[in-house]
């Protein structure tokens, strides 16, 4: 069957890519998920309309089990965007489409990129990236409280407070000179060295490369204070500034 | 004047609750339909039949009591309307 | 070409509809010429408060869907000329509220009137949003409690985003009104402080309005307080609030304390 085409505007297709959290689960599910509550319940509507890639690598796991666990993600309100890692024999209809090519975006990933490159087939349709420089944003006005500033490429400055419920989530590291109420998220991207700063201390979350301080957990002594923050290893450390 | 009395004027929630009695018992009769908004529109469609009028020239008041309510209709006729409908 | 003043705050019950009737009322009485409107569809209370429930035929969204002229609508103040009142509907859905509408009638009135105070309803959804589109300033009011605190920082964001102004590059400004504040309760250190709530917010204060009886007493009468007791606390402080508004650089009156203290620190006007 052929069909006119009467209209002659052609259909615009673009590329566009996003950052994603990716979820990893290890089994036992059940004790994963219990760990996931957890984190949820101390941070919560973390997952909130963010996209979430499901990261199945060499996960021993039938389709029943990955149905069974989206479900389970899904009525915790994480929607997974994506799996990735899945045998196709585990995936199909009803599914969310498997991903390829997804790449951690540490230094030393994008340094290897190359090699992923390689094992496409398909020619790229645009020229290769440049590696591109570290860039910063300032910000001049207070972040008010459901608001959120999403700078993966490098580092955020506030010249102002981060309201309690406004968020903070940066590539590189984090400069507030004013409170910090609300939450800050440094190296997102896989950054261990980056840190956060700030003028006064009163958080609801800090994270740097992925690791996570509550509230709860902080030091006493640091609330109220100037403090800077950053990552030894697998723990948050942090110091009173003058 | 009895003391009683006195003492209700300087107390304002008998006011509120008298207000709200009115208030609710025009809003509950109503139930949904509201009569005065039905009766507006039915007088202004009967001197729209006849006269042609400017909405603009047309004011509605409406004050309501305990007993009462008065709406009151103010059409202003300009007189070419009135010679032609007649 | 008059002003247009959203008052808003994000969380309900804080005192928004008694302080639109009271500012209102407040310019008013300095004979300007002063509409308040509501736009809390489906809840309306400001006819209740100005004391004009029975005398409601129109309202916003008749005159929204064509169903009534402006004129119309408007109610006069039975004790104050210059004062009128734009009823929100009590039986209509919100869904009515078109921002095509809304801006008719905004931009109508703004013609007509100094002063256009739009009583926002409470939460962050459309209708608090249409309320504050048109506006050239907000008066953000706030409890000093941090649920109230943190609804409001909320809102200031909005009003930087979300309007009008905000959308053509322009700065709105915003205006901090503290209501329900409890003297007794701020001197044993039970309530956030007015620094406090400043310093979390950071946009300028107009006024602190006391926790008080005559607040209720006036909506029992229905009666904007500033009308109904003009010598009261509550309504004192209105009319210093409506006199910042209107561009009068005062100390502000911290309830319970000494006229003055507190002024030198916060008298500042920024936008
Ligand atoms: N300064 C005050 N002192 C005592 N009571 C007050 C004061 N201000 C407001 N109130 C009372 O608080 C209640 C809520 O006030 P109001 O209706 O003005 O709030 P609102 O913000 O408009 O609420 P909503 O979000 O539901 O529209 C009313 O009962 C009012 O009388
Ligand atoms: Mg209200």
């Amino acid at each position: 069957m052929t069909k006119m085409l009467t209209d002659a505007r052609s259909i615009r297709i673009k590329g566009r890519s996003f950052l994603a959290v990716v979820l990893a689960p290890d089994l036992p599910f059940d004790d994963w998920l219990v760990r996931l509550d957890d984190l949820a319940a101390r941070s919560a509507g973390f997952f909130l309309g963010r996209p979430v890639v499901l990261d199945v690598t060499d996960l021993p796991i039938d389709r029943a089990q990955l149905k069974e666990l989206i479900t389970e993600l899904a009525g915790r309100n994480v929607n997974i965007m994506g799996i990735e890692g899945g045998r196709p024999s585990i995936l199909g209809q009803g599914m969310p489409p498997a991903l390829k090519g997804g790449r951690p975006v540490s230094d030393e990933a994008v340094a290897k990129e190359p090699i992923i490159e390689l094992r496409n087939s398909e020619p790229k349709p645009s020229a290769p990236e440049a590696r591109p420089t570290l860039q910063s944003i300032v910000i001049r006005d207070p972040v008010r409280s459901g608001q959120s500033v999403i700078f993966p490429e490098g580092d955020v400055t506030i010249i102002g407070s981060v309201a309690s419920g406004a968020e903070i989530i940066a590539g590189g590291s984090i400069h507030i000179y004013g409170t910090l109420r609300g939450r800050a998220m440094a190296g997102s991207l896989g950054n261990a060295s980056a840190r956060i700063f700030c003028r006064k201390l009163e958080a609801e979350l800090l994270a740097i490369d992925g690791i996570y301080k509550m509230a709860d957990d902080m030091a006493p002594g640091l609330r109220g204070h100037s403090v800077q923050l950053w990552l030894e290893g697998d723990s948050i450390m942090a110091e009173k500034l003058i | 004047m009895t003391i009683f009395n006195l003492f209700r004027k300087q107390r304002s929630a008998p006011t509120a609750r008298e207000r709200l009695q009115v208030l609710l018992a025009h809003e509950r009769s109503s139930n949904g339909s509201d009569l005065v908004s039905v009766l507006r529109e039915e007088i202004l469609a009967v001197i729209a039949k006849h006269v042609q009028v400017d909405s603009d020239k047309v004011q509605v008041k409406m004050d309501r009591d305990e007993d009462v309510t008065i709406l009151e209709i103010d059409v202003e006729i300009p007189l070419d309307a009135v010679s032609q409908a007649a | 070409m008059g002003k247009v003043i959203v008052v808003t705050s994000g969380k309900g019950g804080v005192g928004k509809t008694t302080s639109t009737a009271a500012l209102g009322a407040a310019l008013a009485q300095r004979n300007e010429r002063v509409v308040v409107v509501d736009f809390d569809v489906g809840l309306r209370n400001l006819d209740l408060v100005m004391g004009a429930e029975r005398r409601v035929v129109y309202d916003l969204i008749n005159v929204i869907q064509g169903e009534a002229k402006l004129s119309q609508a408007l109610i006069r103040d039975k004790r104050l000329e210059t004062l009128f009142l734009l009823p929100a509907s009590q039986t209509r859905d919100k869904d009515n509220l078109t921002p095509e509408g809304v801006e008719r009638v905004i931009t109508e009135l703004r013609r007509v009137f100094d002063w256009v105070i739009c009583d926002s309803p409470a939460g962050i959804e459309s209708g608090a949003t249409l309320a504050m589109r048109h506006a050239d300033m907000a008066v953000v009011v706030t409890n000093p409690e941090v649920s109230s605190v943190r609804d409001s920082d909320r809102i200031i964001g909005l009003l930087d985003s979300k309007t009008l102004k905000a959308e053509r590059g322009e700065r709105m400004e915003k205006h901090l009104l503290l209501t329900r504040y409890d003297a007794n309760r701020a001197e044993r250190g039970d309530m956030l402080k007015v620094e406090d709530v400043l310093e979390i917010l950071s946009i300028p204060l107009i006024g602190i309005i006391p926790e008080s009886m005559d607040v209720l007493r006036a909506s029992n009468i229905g009666s904007p307080v500033t009308l109904a007791d003009a010598r009261s606390a509550p309504a004192m402080a209105y009319f210093e609030a409506a006199r910042r508004l209107a561009g009068e650089v005062l100390p502000i009156t911290v309830p319970g304390e000494k006229r003055g203290i507190f002024g030198k620190i916060f008298a500042r006007r920024a936008a």
